[in-house]
């Protein structure tokens, strides 16, 4: 599958998930802040990936809300070094400068683009 | 028929309010499969079918649910409606009795909903009618177990409500008061006249009564309503004492 055949399938996704206009799916755009996803959303959206590119996704592999949960990885609203530590590994292929600097837990959502969905999947595909 | 070419699963559908309520949705055209312990027997009527499951078993939902999404292709109406009781003072009370009921009114309810929202979701569409009971809210002594279940049903009503919402689906819950069912027999056999009086309405309700409104909440009209708990009574739960009146 090309590149573009990717992001094809996943801005389909994104527009069935989300009610959003094609334009607006652009590879920058993040998915809460541009695109108005909410918790369901990123559920949602993993189960029409798995339907359109035929696999499975482990949970909390794409999002990987699951470090929120993890013991002492927030203080006070942010993010500790150890949590940090986590988004760095999981989130291995993204910029998280931003969030290092400002590492509130509202950020974290902000790292959540379309182009992190595909450049995701690409590493899928193969 | 206003529910042409729709897919209904109601839980607990072999008799009772659960029977009823499967034969009005199948009366507006949807089908429906009834999800119970024991073949009801007889033919039934056109438009519903018979599944065995017991609401306890996630793993039997989530091959029921699927099963009526492969065949169907879709899934438009879940009624969570199976329920027992297992009345005896707290005080004596045993743990079984206690697990049975929570498992049977309040786990099954969330069995079924799991498989269900997630197709509903993905078409965008689909309407989870839960049915409780106004011992959610009122006291029944004896009743421990199932006023819990209950109240939890209708928690989980508006929780999974507001989850399910931005995606089209709709969550309501029906409170129905005495109705005239197996389940309420002993009841109204041991209270005699005096429970009826006490009924507002001074009449029980019928499994036609609590129908009705399952059918409203899963019509188009009713898109906007989630969230919610009708209370159908007889004005039984906010009746006071009445001396002279
Ligand atoms: N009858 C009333 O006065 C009354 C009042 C308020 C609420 N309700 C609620 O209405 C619903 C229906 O009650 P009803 O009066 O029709 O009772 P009912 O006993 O006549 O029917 C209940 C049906 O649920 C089925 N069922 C029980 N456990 C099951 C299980 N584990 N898996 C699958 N099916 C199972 C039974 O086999 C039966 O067919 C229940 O949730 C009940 O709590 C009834």
């Amino acid at each position: 599958m090309t590149d573009q055949e990717i992001f094809g399938k996943v801005k389909e996704c994104l527009i069935d998930a989300l009610g959003v206009e094609d334009d607006e799916v652009g590879p920058e755009a993040t998915l809460v802040g541009d695109l108005g996803a909410e918790s369901i959303d990123f559920l949602d959206i993993i189960f029409r990936l798995e339907k359109v590119f035929d696999m499975k996704i482990p949970r909390g592999d794409l999002f990987p809300e699951d470090i929120l949960l993890g013991e002492g990885n927030i203080e006070d609203g942010k993010l500790t070094e150890k949590g940090l530590a986590q988004v760095r590994e999981k989130l291995s292929s993204l910029d998280i400068s931003k969030l290092e600097k400002n590492p509130r837990v509202s950020q974290i959502s902000n790292l959540f683009t379309v182009k992190m969905i595909a450049d995701y999947m690409k590493s899928k595909v193969g | 028929m206003r529910l042409e070419k729709q897919v209904a699963i109601v839980t607990g559908g072999a008799r009772g309010i659960g029977r009823k309520i499967a034969e009005v949705l199948a009366s507006e055209g949807a089908k429906v499969f009834i999800v119970d312990l024991a073949d009801p027997g007889g033919s039934l009527p056109q438009g519903m079918e018979f599944i065995e499951g017991d609401v306890r078993s996630p793993a039997a939902a989530e091959k029921i649910v699927t099963g009526v999404v492969d065949r169907c292709g879709r899934l438009d109406i879940l009624v969570n409606n199976a329920g027992i009781v297992r009345d005896t003072l707290t005080l004596s009370m045993e743990r079984s009795a206690w697990d049975e009921v929570i498992e049977t009114n309040l786990g099954g309810a969330f069995n079924f909903t799991k498989p269900a929202a997630r197709f509903m979701i993905a078409r965008k569409r689909g309407r989870i009618i839960n049915v409780s009971s106004i011992a959610s809210r009122v006291g029944g002594k004896g009743q421990g177990n199932y006023a819990a279940s209950k109240a939890g049903i209708e928690a989980f009503t508006r929780t999974v409500a507001l989850e399910l919402a931005p995606k089209g689906v709709t969550v309501n819950a029906v409170a129905p008061g005495l109705i005239e069912t197996e389940m309420s027999e002993r009841v109204r056999d041991m209270a005699g006249n005096a429970l009826r009086r006490a009924i507002p309405a001074r009449r029980y309700g019928s499994p036609e009564d609590v129908a009705a409104v399952v059918l409203f909440l899963a019509l188009p009209g009713a898109s906007y309503i989630t969230a919610q708990t009708i209370v159908v009574d007889g004005g039984l739960s906010v009746a006071g004492p009445r001396p002279g009146a």
